[in-house]
């Protein structure tokens, strides 16, 4: 007596595909209809709109940008806010800059651009004359800035002086009805209910939504430009190469694939970079030790990081986690790096590093380049 | 100091808490902040928000101060302090309180109080013309020179080059002078709720809605996207292709 369903062995082999676990099932190769299914489960399905009906309110999330782009603080706080909103409360954001990204994955819905306000300038009362006037139409329940040192803090310091209003200041914890900050220099934990502006620490939110914002830019007449008593009198430019690395903008970093350091030196030179290097390429004496990025090295928050002939272990890309624009040139495609990277060059690290001196010679040339 | 011999400063000091033991000691932001001013002016003079009994307070003057005014704490502090700040030229800070909440927020509020523009962040200052010049600390090891006109709010970063050195010996001669109480107390309802700092925080995260098996397997999928890869053509012209890219992004501006 034997059933009529099919038996299959539970413990039948498997091989892993990036749908996920992939069982063999013998006889079932022409019948892909099950696979199809398995995979489309798994495809980049547009998320769901979080704001389904008109909104009676607004969260508002104020932050400036770099070179177009928000640092993973500001976006926690953009995501933060989606987070917080209500059924009913849409999420807007006013972008202290230009702005080249997308905003809906974290969740935004009206997007107002202040494009004079790059974070490099300072005119504290021009983004407050601009904030307040948004703040003015809008009437948020909660403003939000990320807590940093480029503008934000400032700013929503100013706002709060300004407004009266309620605020927490390096917020450290966030709930839907609470928040926690640190008191006495990290002794002390205190909690209390949402006030109207927050100012947040750095990884307070998981950016990962389960939904996407309406991402919508509303155009707005630009507050007029006070009076200010503020001059600013210009940004003097630094010599990157001197800085420390974790406070670096832009590195060329070396790894096992480079064997002329005098050309890497070069290159970064050409950029204006700072110099890094992986592990193998400070234990084979080529770095000195305080050049290592990585687990047991440094971590660094570059803009820019160009990895030369780095195959990306790991602990290398631990250490640049939080690194926003990463190119490698490897000869290797299929290294770790190259998941890692935004632009992947499969060349010899040598050659490249040529043409590259070769492409940025007319920069920074002296009389006796132009003699020569 | 020489040629700015009326410049009077204000200097706003909290009381600090040492992180091992506990005890209170002079806020480090704001002795970097009386460092400052002595170097600017010898008029200082250091305000500050609690009572006269405070032994933590002597070590300012073995810092270097001479005239410490105690303002009586009441339910507004930057009321309170804005309420004793006419007639300075400068007031200085630290940027955050060690002992208390630590908001920075203190700064702000005086000078919205006062109607006086206020920068934070400042590594370095020097007066000119009735104008001060401030060198500020931003990320990434930048600088940004600001002029306002005086008086001025300057909160004083915690790198500033300042090196506040105590004199046992100035110690005691300090002017101490405890303004009298307004009656008014402290705010005894906070909407704060404290506890001991033990655990870590928690992150804000969205309520997970998958199932089971679709949270399985986005622990299992990696998150690393992977980028364009150019593997044909010349070197020449993938060095090309590095220049476009951050040209594009607006990495490099030539």
């Amino acid at each position: 007596m034997t059933s009529p369903a099919k038996r299959l062995n539970t413990r039948r082999p498997f091989h892993v595909t990036p749908q996920g676990l992939k069982r063999i099932i013998l006889g079932e190769i022409g019948a892909a209809g099950t696979l199809q299914h398995f995979a489309a489960h798994h495809e980049t399905a547009p998320k769901p709109l979080r704001l389904t009906q008109a909104p009676t309110n607004h969260i508002l999330v104020i932050a400036h940008t770099d070179r177009g782009g928000f640092d993973a603080q500001a976006q926690q706080a953009i995501a933060a806010a989606a987070l917080l909103a209500r059924a009913d409360a849409a999420v807007a954001v006013l972008v202290l800059g230009s702005l080249t990204d997308d905003l809906t994955t974290l969740g935004a819905d009206s997007i107002f651009v202040a494009p004079d306000c790059e974070s490099g300038l300072f005119n504290p009362d021009l983004e407050l004359a601009i904030a307040t006037d948004i703040i003015g139409k809008l009437n948020p329940l909660h403003i939000l800035l990320p807590d940093n040192a480029i503008g934000d803090g400032d700013l929503g310091r100013r706002l709060a002086a300004r407004l009266g209003a309620d605020a927490a200041a390096h917020v450290v914890e966030l709930k839907a009805d609470a928040l926690a900050t640190h008191w006495q220099g990290g002794a002390t934990l205190a909690r209390r209910t949402l006030p109207r502006i927050l100012l947040l620490d750095p990884e307070t939110t998981d950016t990962a939504l389960a939904f996407r914002g309406v991402g919508e830019t509303l155009d707005y007449a630009a507050a007029e430009t006070p009076a200010s008593a503020y001059a600013h009198l210009g940004t003097p430019a630094i010599d990157t190469a001197k800085l420390a690395l974790e406070e670096a903008d832009f590195i060329v970093s070396a790894g096992n694939g480079v064997t002329d350091v005098p050309t890497l030196q070069a290159v970064a030179d050409a950029f204006g970079a700072a110099v890094g290097a992986s592990r193998v390429a400070v234990d084979d004496g080529k770095f000195a030790r305080d050049k290592q990025i990585g687990a047991t090295g440094k971590t660094v928050t570059a803009n820019v990081y160009l990895a030369i002939g780095i195959s990306g272990a790991v602990q290398h890309l631990q250490g640049i986690r939080a690194c926003r624009h990463v190119i490698a040139i490897n000869t290797d495609a299929s290294a770790p790096i190259a998941k890692r990277a935004d632009l992947t060059i499969v060349d010899d690290a040598q050659q490249i590093m040529e043409q590259l001196l070769h492409a940025t010679r007319g920069r920074n040339f002296t009389a006796a380049d132009q003699e020569a | 100091m020489l040629d700015q011999p009326r410049l009077r400063i204000a200097v706003l000091a909290a009381l600090g808490r040492n992180p091992v033991s506990g005890a209170a000691r002079p806020n480090p932001d704001d002795l970097l902040a009386l460092d400052i001013a002595l170097q600017l002016s010898s008029d200082v003079t250091l305000l500050h928000v609690g009572t006269d009994t405070e032994t933590a307070l002597g070590d300012y003057f073995a810092y270097g101060a001479i005239n410490l005014l105690v303002v009586p704490a009441g339910p507004d502090i930057a009321a309170q302090l804005a309420e004793r700040l006419s007639g300075y030229d400068l007031i200085l800070t630290g940027t955050r309180s060690e002992g208390g909440q630590g908001s920075g927020m203190v700064p702000y509020l005086v000078a919205e109080q006062r109607g006086l523009p206020i920068v934070a962040q400042a590594l370095d200052l020097s007066i000119a013309n009735g104008h001060v010049e401030i060198t500020q600390s931003l990320p990434k090891g930048q600088r940004r020179h600001v002029r306002v006109s005086l008086p001025a709010v300057v909160a004083i970063h915690p790198k500033a080059p300042a090196k506040p050195r105590y004199a046992f010996a100035r110690r005691a001669h300090g002017r101490l002078l405890q303004v009298p109480s307004s009656g008014a107390a402290p705010a005894t309802v906070s909407a704060w709720r404290t506890e001991p700092a033990i655990k870590r925080p928690v992150k804000f995260k969205a309520a997970e809605t998958k199932s089971g098996h679709a949270r399985m397997l986005s622990a299992v999928a990696t998150d690393a996207k992977g980028g364009a890869v150019i593997s044909s053509g010349t070197p020449a012209e993938k060095a090309q292709a590095i220049l476009f890219y951050l040209r594009e992004h607006k990495l490099i501006d030539w």
